[in-house]
């Protein structure tokens, strides 16, 4: 049995808090004018209906597959389980492979402001220790609170219209291991993206066609940084890419560039196949448990 | 009324999804079309079918309305006729209830040159 450290339980409560008090919200990615589309190399802020399946990743002699199913319970609250496979070959080390730990992540959308197509996003990230395969997953829980937020520009004055597609969000956690001499850190990264549906249908129609007009050009860094201080350089990738986001499901391909050489070493590759349960199944697994949908 | 208009939201509600969220597909004119001759009416077409609560708004330069009467909805279509309209530049305001209630929402200009 593994014991919440108190930051986890009182961010945990948060939460909770949060969910009961939170702002209806609407499905997924859509706030105001703007829809943002699933990121695939950290979490976008929105509690929605959805399942990412898979997400393949090909960076520093490791193959990762990584299931992820998000399910609304009240409006504008969400629990997501994931789990992943790694396939992990180091020059000189035995091939290591296997599951890695479930993770259990409740998120709570406690702000919206569709006007200026914000919103922002509670939620903890629980690693369960001990679950995934000896090889691979730690055997102590890991706990991050975590603040989410999207941001669209459409609200630019007309001298920079071609400047309203654009978006950004980003996510700030604080990874606290709930075990052994872990160092604790900042898990901190986001997304740069360009609408091309918002350009042709709110700025200007440039005749782009069904296809490329669905396409979001995407930028996503994805970075830890350890608190403490000799325990490394702020690792991570930066990941510039496409999505196509079609009527029920998106597809996500982008490069990983590591940050540094602590990184990792050589470009990989990040892919993602993503369903919108909400529009899937509207009047079952897309809705909330409770509360209906906004 | 335009058969040509007609026809194609006809033909738009036999292709449309089932439900889903209804994200503008094409409109008539298009987001920040310049007109020589002015528009008689606005016509957007989504990809998915529309539920009667969906609206969408032309406003003049001074936020009044140049609606000439009733919108006509049908399968994932919405046609708003328009007065007689002068140079200057419109504003349109959608939003759009899917028929599974799904809510999306957008707005564009287009500008009629003298």
């Amino acid at each position: 049995m593994h014991m919440l450290p108190k930051g986890a339980v009182r961010a945990a409560a948060l939460v909770l808090a949060a969910a009961i008090t939170a702002s209806p919200g609407q499905a997924h990615g859509v706030i105001g004018q703007r829809f943002f589309p699933a990121t695939i190399a950290t979490d976008d802020p929105f509690a929605a209906d959805e399942l990412a399946f898979p997400t393949v990743s090909w960076f520093d002699h490791e193959t990762d597959v990584d299931f992820d199913y998000s399910k609304t319970i009240l409006p504008g609250f969400a629990i997501e389980v994931g789990m992943g496979h790694v396939n992990a070959h180091e020059p000189g080390e035995p091939r290591a492979r296997g599951f890695d730990n479930l993770k259990i992540s409740p998120s709570v959308e406690v702000y919206r402001n569709p006007a200026h197509e914000f919103i922002l996003t509670t939620g903890l990230e629980w690693s369960v220790g001990g679950i995934g395969s000896r090889s691979i997953a730690e055997r102590s829980s890991t706990y991050t609170p975590t603040v989410k937020f999207g941001k669209g520009f459409g609200d630019l004055p007309d001298s920079l219209k071609y400047l309203r597609p654009l978006a950004v969000t980003g996510t700030v956690g604080y990874a606290i291991p709930g075990g052994g001499d872990e160092p604790k850190s900042i898990e901190w990264g986001g997304a740069i993206e360009y609408s091309l549906l918002y350009l042709q249908n709110n700025v200007r129609d440039e005749g782009l066609g069904r296809f490329v007009s669905h396409l979001t050009p995407i930028v996503e860094f994805a970075f830890s940084s350890p608190t403490r201080s000799g325990a490394g350089l702020t690792t991570g990738t930066i990941n510039p890419g496409l999505i196509w986001s079609g009527q029920r499901l998106q597809l996500a391909a982008e490069a990983m560039i590591p940050l540094n050489r602590a990184s990792g070493n050589g470009t990989g590759f990040i892919a993602q196949l993503h369903f919108y349960i909400d529009d899937l199944f509207p009047h079952s697994l897309g809705r909330p448990i409770f509360g209906g949908r906004q | 009324m335009n058969l040509r208009v007609l026809a194609c939201c006809a033909l738009a509600s036999v292709a449309a999804p089932l439900s889903a969220h209804a994200f503008l597909d094409h409109a008539k004119p298009a987001a920040g079309a310049v007109l020589h001759a002015p528009p008689e009416n606005v016509m957007l077409l989504f990809s998915d079918g529309l539920d009667p609560e969906s609206n969408v708004e032309v406003l003049d330069a001074s936020g009044h309305s140049v609606a000439a009467g009733r919108l006509m909805i049908s399968g994932n279509c919405i046609m708003a006729p328009l007065r007689p309209l002068g140079p200057g530049k419109y504003r349109v305001v959608w939003h759009a209830v899917s028929i599974d209630d799904h809510r999306t929402q957008g707005a564009y200009e287009f500008v009629i040159k003298p």
